[in-house]
C-alpha cells in the first residue's frame, strides 16, 4: 500500500496533468464537475480568444411590452382604435386565439411617455428612469423574433434554443464549453425573484443531456444560498472537519485498495464542498458593501428581492461564477398595462441601472455582459380580459426587444428595428442569434458548440443562429 | 446506377412519345431527387417513386398536368418552385407536361436498389451462434463465459479472480434488488458453504417484491415516467397505478413480449384485463401543455411525436426521432417513414381543442377502492336529493304569480339558498383513484407528413406502416399490430436491445455500448456473437426477463473483482473486454435506499400512491405553481426512493444532483457524476441526519460493547463488510475525538442527536419513541451519529463494487 502522502500526490498530480491543457479555468472546473463526468463530455478549449469572461442574463420572464418600455412607436399611437390591418394578421397565430377572435383586435398606441437619453438617444418610456441613465451603455437589440408564443415552451427556446423541454441551458452550455473561474462557487448560478418561480422551473437551468454537473444552480434567498451548504444542526466546526478528515483518509485507502481513480475525484469533489462551505457565508454577507452600494441598489441585507439578486449577482461574478441568471417573473400583462406594469418596473428599473453602474465603476463592465429579455413581446394590439375599463397585450413573438450592456458590445446603438406598427421586424434578428452572439463574446464558436446525443450532434442553437456582428464592439 | 439507369433509358426510350423526359429529370431533378438522398421524401427513379411522390404527395397525377405537383413545380406557378434558383427551358416544360397529359408512361422495369444501410449488422436477424471453445474450461460456468474468455484468449489477457463473498452478495444484492444485504444475509451466505449457495442467494434475491421495484424502476427511465404533467403548469397526475403495473409484471416474470404488446396496445387486445388497460399508462408518461392560450392540437401532435422517439429509443435502439423534420440522415429511415409509425400512435382519445379544456389528460381508467365507491355513491345520492328539491322548488316558484313590486324570481332566497347548497356539494365530489391510459378514438384520425416537422404544414397523407428496412413484409394497421410486430421474432432489434440494456446494468456499459443507438453511426459490438446468443437465448427462453438476469449473474464473467487493472491502462483502458468487474456509483434512488436498509429504518411496502419525504425548505418553490409536499409523518417518510413523488419541473433535490432523469424523453442510460454538491448533501442534509442518527441508535441496540465490536457491526451494516485493520484504528480515532468534543459541547449533541424538527414542524412521533434519552447517553449518541455520517460518506457506501 502507498503511504498516504503518496497517495495524496497522486491525487493531486493527476488531477493537474488531466487538467492542464484547459488551462486554469479548466482546472476549477473539474474540480467543480468531477472525474466521470469530464471525461463524457470532453472538456473543450475555446474557439478563439475570448471577449468576456462572465454573463450575467436578466431573465424577465412573462414577456415585458416592448410598447410601453422601448420600442416607440408614434404612428401606432396614430392609429390607436383602428382594427389591426387584415394584411398583418393574415396566416398570424396567436396564444388564446379565442379573445382575438371574438372582436377583431385593435391597435393600441401606449399611452407611457417616451423620450430620448443620452448622447445616443435611444428611447426610454418613463417606466425606466434609472434604466434610460445607462443609455449610453446600452444596446438595443429591436425586432427580436422567436418560436413559440406559450410561455412555457418559449421560455424553453430562449433558455435551451428548442421549444422541447430537455435541452441543455444556455449556462449549461456555456459552463461545459469554457468552465468556470471560481474555485469555491458553481460555474452557474440562477437566483429568482418575484412573486412566484418562472413557469417551466428546473427545465429552464437544466443540464439536458450534457452531464448533470453543468446544470444551474438555484440559490436560495433565505437561509443557506445553497441547498445543503451548511453544516447541520449540532455538527460543530470541529465535527465537520475531523468527519471529512476522516472521510478523505478512508477514501484514500480504499483509493490504494482498488486503484479506482473515481475515487480520486470524490475526494476532490468533498473537497471543493469545504471551501464551498466555508466560503458561502462570506459571499452573501452584504455587510461589506458600502451604504451608497446598498443603497444604489435598493439592496436590503436579508431580504428576497431584485435587487439584493443584482447585487449578488454582480459579487458572483467577481468570484469567477460564468454565468448568472436572474428570474424576475410577473411580466405578463394581458388584462391591465397600468398599475401591475408599474409594480414591476419599479421592482427591476433601479437595481438592473445600479448594477450597469457598479460593474462599470468596478472596471468588470468590459469583462461582464449583461442582458435583459424575456420570453417574448405583446402585441401591437389590445387585449381586454374580465375588466373592460382596462387594457393589455397579447403574446407577441415577431419583434421584441433585448437590452445588452458591457461584455464587447457596443454601446449606445440600436440594432435591428422594427416596422411603424412594431409589429414585424425590419431586419429580423432570431433567439438563436442572440444564443450564438452570447456564446460567441465567450469565445465559443456557436456551431462548433456540439455534444452527441442519441446518435446526433445537438448544439444550443439547433441549424440556426448567426452571430449579430453589427452589435459588437 | 447512373449507369443502370442510361441503359434503361436507352432500352425504353423507344416507348416514350417524349423521349426527353428521363434526360430532364435526369439533368435536373435526380441529383436531390433520387432514392439515396430522397430531398423532401421524393425520388424520380422509378414509376413508383414519382407516383408515390414525396412528403407533399404524389408528383404527377397522369392525365391532368395542372393537377401534377411536378408540373407545378417546373412551371413555378405554386409556392413550390423547381429546380431552386432557376427554371427549366420553356421547351422542357412544355414536353414533361405533355408527358403527363398522355398517362406519364413509363417503361415496366425497376430500377430500385436495396436502401442504403440495409445491410448494416443490426438489421439483420440475430443469428445463433455456436460458442466458442476455450482454453481455460474451467473458468466456464455458463455460455456468456466462453464468450467473454474466448475473446480474452484471443488478446492475451487474464480475467480477473472471483470477488470475496461480501463484495459479491452486496453487488448482486444491490443488482437484483437495489437494497444491501441485511447482517444476516451476510452471515448465512458466509456460512453457506455447499456448491450452490450462491445460486440459491440470486434465486432468493429474483424471488423478492424489490426486485420488481428495482427492476421497474429500470423500465421507468425508459418509460419517462413522472408524477406531474411537465411543460408550464406541471399539476399532479394520476399515474402511479401504470408504475405499480411495470413492478407487479417483473415480479410475476411477465413475459418481455407481452410486456412490451401490453404497453404499446393493452386496450386493443380481446377482452383486455384492467391490467391491460393500465398497462397503456406508458405512452401516457408524455409530458401535457394545458397554460392559457395554447392550441391544444400543437401539444397533442408533440406527445405522438415523443411517442414515436420512445417507441424508436426503448425498443428499437433507434434515434428514429430524427425523421420527424427530415429523412434521417444516417439511418434508413425516411420522413414518411416516421409518420408511418406515427399513424399508428395518432389514433388516440385525446384532447386536441379549446373546447375539451375542461377534460385535458384523458382518457382515464377509474379505479375505485371499495371506500371510494362507497363515498361517490352517497355523494350521487345526495346530489340527486339536492337537484330533486332544488327542481320542485323551482317549479312551485314557477307557479306563483309575481307582482309588479316582487324581487325578480332568480333573487328568491329559498331558490338562492337551494342553488348554494348544490353548488357547495358539487365541488365536494369525492375523488377516486384513477390512472391514464391509451383508448383508441372510433375513427381513426387521417395522418398526414408534417412538412419541416410543423403540424400545420400537411404533406401527403399516410398509412400506418413500419420502416422498410427492419420488416421483410409490410406491417400496417392499428396500435396492435405494431406491438406485436416490435416482440415478433422477425423483429432484429427489440430482443438485442433489451439484452444489451440488461447487460449494461451488469458491466456498467451494453455490448453494444450506444444503448439508443444501434444505428449505421452507433458503437460496434464488442461481443456481437455474445449479443445475438443473449437475444437468441432471451427469445428461447419464453423472453423471461428473469431467466437472462439468472443467467448473467451467475456467470463467472460477472464474479470477477472489480479491482482498478493497471495492466489494462494501455490496452483496455475502458474495459470493452470485460476483464475485470467495473465499480458503479449507486443511483439515486439506490443511495437513499441503502442509507435507508443500513439504518433500518425503510419501510418495505411495494406500490401505493407516491410519497412525501421530508424536503429542504423551499426546494418546491422554484416553479410558477406553488407546490403541495405535505410531509409524510407516518412510515411513507422511509419508503424506498423510487416513490417519492416526482414533479417533472421541481424534481425533489436529492434526485436530480444523482443524476436521476428528468422524465422528459426516455433515458436508456443514466449518467454517473461525481460533484461537490453530492458530497453537500449526504453530508449536511437532513435526511441522511436523520438516518444517521438511526443508525447510531441501531448499533447501540443490536452490536456488542465495546468500540471494536459496534465499529465492526457498522462497517456490516452500512458497507457490507468487515473493517481492515487500517480502517477500523482510524475510525476508532474519529470516534474518541467527537466523544471528547461532544462531551464537552453538549448542547450541539442534543442537537444533532434531536428529533428532526428543524426542516419540518412536525415531529414524527409516530415513528420515534417518545422515551426521552437519558442525558448522560447524548455524546456518546452524537459521537455515533458522526459516525454514521463518515459512513454515508464513503466512496464504498455510495459505490457497487
Amino acid at each position: 500500500m502507498k503511504t498516504e502522502e503518496e497517495l495524496l500526490q497522486f491525487v493531486t498530480r493527476r488531477h493537474f496533468f488531466s487538467r492542464c491543457k484547459v488551462g486554469v479555468g479548466g482546472i476549477a472546473l473539474a474540480s467543480l464537475m468531477g472525474e466521470n463526468t469530464l471525461s463524457a463530455a470532453g472538456m473543450r478549449q475555446p474557439d478563439f480568444p475570448p471577449r468576456i469572461k462572465n454573463i450575467i442574463y436578466l431573465f424577465m420572464a412573462g414577456g415585458p411590452s416592448q410598447f410601453e418600455l422601448f420600442d416607440y412607436k408614434p404612428k401606432l399611437q396614430e392609429y390607436n382604435g383602428k382594427a389591426a390591418p387584415e394584411s398583418l394578421m393574415k396566416g398570424k397565430r396567436f396564444a388564446f386565439m379565442d379573445t382575438f377572435s371574438k372582436a377583431p383586435p385593435k391597435l393600441l398606441g401606449t399611452r407611457r411617455e417616451f423620450k430620448q437619453h443620452g448622447k445616443s438617444g435611444l428611447y426610454f418610456s418613463d417606466l425606466l428612469p434609472h434604466i434610460a441613465t445607462c443609455a449610453d451603455d446600452i444596446a438595443m437589440i429591436s425586432g427580436v423574433n422567436t418560436d413559440n408564443f406559450n410561455h412555457g415552451p418559449a421560455k424553453c427556446f430562449v433558455n435551451t434554443g428548442s421549444t422541447r423541454f430537455g435541452r441543455p441551458s444556455i449556462g449549461a452550455w456555456v459552463t461545459y464549453g469554457v468552465g468556470s473561474e471560481s474555485k469555491d462557487l458553481p460555474g452557474f448560478v440562477v437566483l429568482q425573484s418575484g412573486p412566484r418561480g418562472p413557469r417551466g422551473g428546473a427545465a429552464l437551468w437544466g443540464s439536458g443531456f450534457l452531464p448533470t454537473g453543468y446544470q444551474g444552480v438555484p440559490f436560495r434567498s433565505g437561509g443557506d444560498p445553497i441547498l445543503d451548504l451548511s453544516s447541520p444542526l449540532g455538527v460543530t466546526d470541529n465535527t465537520q472537519k475531523q468527519s471529512l478528515e476522516a472521510i478523505r483518509d478512508l477514501n484514500l485507502s480504499k483509493l490504494a485498495e482498488t486503484g479506482d481513480p473515481e475515487i480520486s475525484t470524490r475526494i476532490n469533489a468533498y473537497e471543493m464542498a469545504y471551501r464551498m462551505q466555508t466560503s458561502g457565508p462570506e459571499l452573501i454577507d452584504f455587510g461589506k458593501e458600502s451604504r451608497k452600494t446598498l443603497q444604489s441598489y435598493g439592496a436590503e441585507p436579508g431580504k428576497s428581492s431584485f435587487a439584493n439578486n443584482c447585487l449578488l449577482a454582480r459579487r458572483l461574478v467577481e468570484r469567477g461564477v460564468r454565468f448568472v441568471q436572474l428570474y424576475h417573473t410577473d411580466w405578463d400583462h394581458h388584462a391591465d398595462l397600468g398599475a401591475p406594469l408599474d409594480n414591476v418596473c419599479r421592482e427591476i428599473d433601479r437595481p438592473t441601472a445600479a448594477l450597469i453602474k457598479d460593474l462599470k465603476e468596478r472596471n468588470l463592465l468590459d469583462q461582464t455582459l449583461v442582458v435583459w429579455g424575456g420570453e417574448f413581446g405583446r402585441t401591437p394590439m389590445g387585449e381586454t380580459r374580465d375588466d373592460t375599463t382596462k387594457i393589455g397585450r397579447n403574446h407577441h413573438i415577431d419583434a421584441y426587444t433585448f437590452l445588452m450592456a458591457g461584455g464587447g458590445v457596443k454601446p449606445g446603438q440600436m440594432v435591428g428595428g422594427t416596422d411603424e406598427l412594431g409589429f414585424s421586424s425590419v431586419d429580423p434578428i432570431h433567439v438563436h442569434d442572440i444564443q450564438a452572439t452570447l456564446l460567441h463574446q465567450l469565445g465559443l464558436d456557436h456551431t462548433k458548440l456540439t455534444f452527441k446525443f442519441q446518435g446526433r450532434n445537438f448544439r444550443l442553437t439547433d441549424v440556426g443562429g448567426k452571430v449579430i456582428d453589427k452589435l459588437l464592439a | 446506377m447512373s449507369r443502370k439507369l442510361a441503359l434503361v433509358f436507352v432500352a425504353c426510350t423507344g416507348l416514350y412519345a417524349q423521349p426527353n423526359v428521363l434526360p430532364i429529370l435526369k439533368q435536373n431533378c435526380q441529383a436531390c431527387h433520387n432514392q439515396r438522398s430522397k430531398t423532401s421524401g421524393l425520388a424520380l427513379d422509378t414509376k413508383e417513386d414519382i407516383m408515390t411522390g414525396g412528403n407533399r404527395g404524389p408528383s404527377v397525377k397522369p392525365g391532368l398536368p395542372a393537377e401534377s405537383l411536378l408540373i407545378q413545380a417546373v412551371e413555378q406557378s405554386g409556392d413550390l418552385k423547381m429546380p431552386p434558383g432557376s427554371k427549366l427551358k420553356p421547351e422542357q416544360i412544355a414536353e414533361l407536361r405533355q408527358w403527363v397529359e398522355q398517362g406519364a408512361k413509363w417503361p415496366e422495369m425497376t430500377t430500385a436498389k436495396p436502401r442504403r444501410g440495409a445491410d448494416h449488422w443490426a438489421f439483420q436477424r440475430p443469428k445463433r451462434p455456436t460458442p466458442p471453445e476455450v482454453k481455460n474450461a474451467s473458468w466456464v460456468r455458463n455460455p456468456i463465459d466462453n464468450f467473454i474468455l474466448a475473446r480474452l484468449e484471443r488478446e492475451n489477457v487474464k480475467p480477473s479472480p472471483e470477488t470475496d463473498r461480501y463484495t459479491l452478495l452486496r453487488r448482486v444484492s444491490l443488482d437484483l434488488t437495489g437494497l444491501p444485504p441485511t447482517p444476516q444475509e451476510i452471515q448465512e451466505f458466509l456460512a453457506d458453504r455447499s456448491p450452490g449457495a450462491y445460486e440459491k442467494v440470486v434465486d432468493r434475491l429474483l424471488a423478492s417484491d424489490h426486485y420488481g421495484e428495482r427492476w421497474g424502476r429500470h423500465w421507468l427511465d425508459v418509460a419517462r415516467y413522472a408524477d406531474s404533467d411537465g411543460y408550464t403548469i406541471d399539476a399532479a397526475r394520476p399515474i402511479w397505478k401504470y408504475r405499480d403495473w411495470v413492478i407487479n409484471a417483473l415480479n410475476r416474470d411477465l413475459p418481455f413480449n407481452q410486456f412490451v404488446i401490453d404497453q404499446i396496445a393493452g386496450d386493443l387486445e380481446p377482452n383486455p384485463t384492467t391490467d391491460q388497460l393500465i398497462a397503456t399508462g406508458f405512452h401516457r408518461n408524455t409530458p401535457s401543455n394545458y397554460e392559457g392560450g395554447i392550441d391544444f392540437e400543437q401539444y397533442r401532435v408533440e406527445a405522438v411525436a415523443d411517442r414515436v422517439a420512445t417507441t424508436g429509443a426503448a425498443f428499437l435502439g433507434l434515434t428514429i426521432g430524427c425523421a420527424r423534420c427530415h429523412d434521417h440522415k444516417f439511418d434508413p429511415i425516411s420522413q414518411r417513414e416516421f409518420y408511418q409509425l406515427f399513424a399508428f400512435l395518432n389514433n388516440t382519445d385525446e384532447i386536441s381543442s379549446e373546447a375539451e379544456r375542461y377534460d385535458f389528460n384523458r382518457p382515464f381508467l377509474e379505479l375505485p377502492t371499495p371506500e371510494e365507491t362507497a363515498r361517490l355513491e352517497a355523494y350521487r345520492a345526495q346530489r340527486v336529493m339536492l337537484s330533486h328539491e332544488l327542481a320542485t322548488y323551482v317549479k312551485t316558484l314557477a307557479a306563483k304569480p309575481v307582482g309588479p313590486n316582487d324581487p325578480p324570481r332568480f333573487k328568491d332566497p329559498g331558490l338562492q339558498e337551494r342553488v348554494a347548497n348544490l353548488r357547495a356539494l358539487t365541488k365536494r365530489e369525492p375523488k377516486i383513484t384513477t390512472t391514464m391510459i391509451m383508448r383508441e378514438l372510433p375513427k381513426p384520425r387521417e395522418t398526414y407528413i408534417h412538412l419541416g416537422g410543423d403540424f400545420l404544414r400537411r404533406g401527403a397523407p399516410v398509412t400506418s406502416g413500419v420502416p422498410s428496412v427492419l420488416s421483410s413484409k409490410p406491417v400496417t394497421g392499428n396500435r396492435l399490430e405494431l406491438a406485436k410486430w416490435l416482440v415478433d421474432p422477425d423483429n432484429p432489434l427489440t430482443a438485442r436491445v433489451t439484452v444489451n440494456r440488461m447487460w449494461q446494468f451488469y458491466f456498467g456499459k451494453g455490448i453494444v455500448e450506444t444503448e439508443n443507438d444501434f444505428g449505421l453511426l452507433g458503437a460496434k459490438p464488442t461481443h456481437p456473437e455474445l449479443l445475438d446468443w443473449l437475444a437468441t437465448e432471451f427469445m428461447a427462453r419464453g423472453w423471461s426477463q428473469k431467466a437472462m438476469h439468472k443467467l448473467i449473474v451467475t456467470s463467472t464473467a460477472y464474479r470477477q473483482s472489480s479491482r482498478h487493472r493497471k495492466d489494462l491502462d494501455e490496452i483496455d483502458p475502458d474495459n470493452h473486454l470485460i476483464a475485470h468487474q467495473s465499480r458503479m456509483r449507486l443511483e439515486a434512488e439506490i443511495l437513499r435506499d441503502t442509507a435507508l436498509v443500513s439504518s433500518n429504518l425503510l419501510t418495505p411496502v411495494v406500490g401505493g400512491p407516491s410519497v412525501y419525504p421530508p424536503i429542504p425548505e423551499g426546494a418546491m418553490a422554484v416553479t410558477q405553481v406553488k407546490r403541495e409536499w405535505p410531509v409524510a409523518k407516518n412510515k411513507d417518510r422511509y419508503r424506498r426512493g423510487l416513490y417519492t413523488f416526482f414533479y417533472r419541473s421541481a424534481p425533489y433535490p436529492g434526485m436530480g444532483l444523482f443524476d436521476a432523469p428528468d422524465a422528459t424523453t426516455a433515458c436508456t442510460r443514466r449518467v454517473r457524476s461525481n460533484s461537490p454538491l453530492q458530497a453537500l448533501t449526504i453530508l449536511n442534509d437532513e435526511t441522511y441526519i436523520e438516518f444517521g442518527r438511526a443508525l447510531a441508535k441501531r448499533i447501540e441496540t443490536e452490536a456488542g460493547k465495546t468500540d471494536a465490536e459496534r465499529l465492526n457491526y457498522a462497517f456490516l451494516v452500512t458497507l457490507g463488510r468487515k473493517p481492515q485493520p487500517a480502517e477500523l484504528e482510524r475510525l476508532t480515532r474519529f470516534l474518541v475525538l467527537q466523544r471528547d468534543e461532544f462531551r464537552t459541547d453538549t448542547t450541539s449533541a442534543s442537537l444533532l442527536v434531536m428529533k428532526p424538527q428543524v426542516f419540518d414542524s412536525s415531529p414524527v412521533d409516530a415513528l420515534e419513541e417518545q422515551a426521552v434519552i437519558d442525558p448522560k447517553e447524548i455524546p456518546e449518541l452524537a459521537a455515533w451519529t458522526a459516525v454514521s455520517r463518515v459512513l454515508f460518506n464513503l466512496d464504498d457506501f455510495m459505490t457497487r463494487e
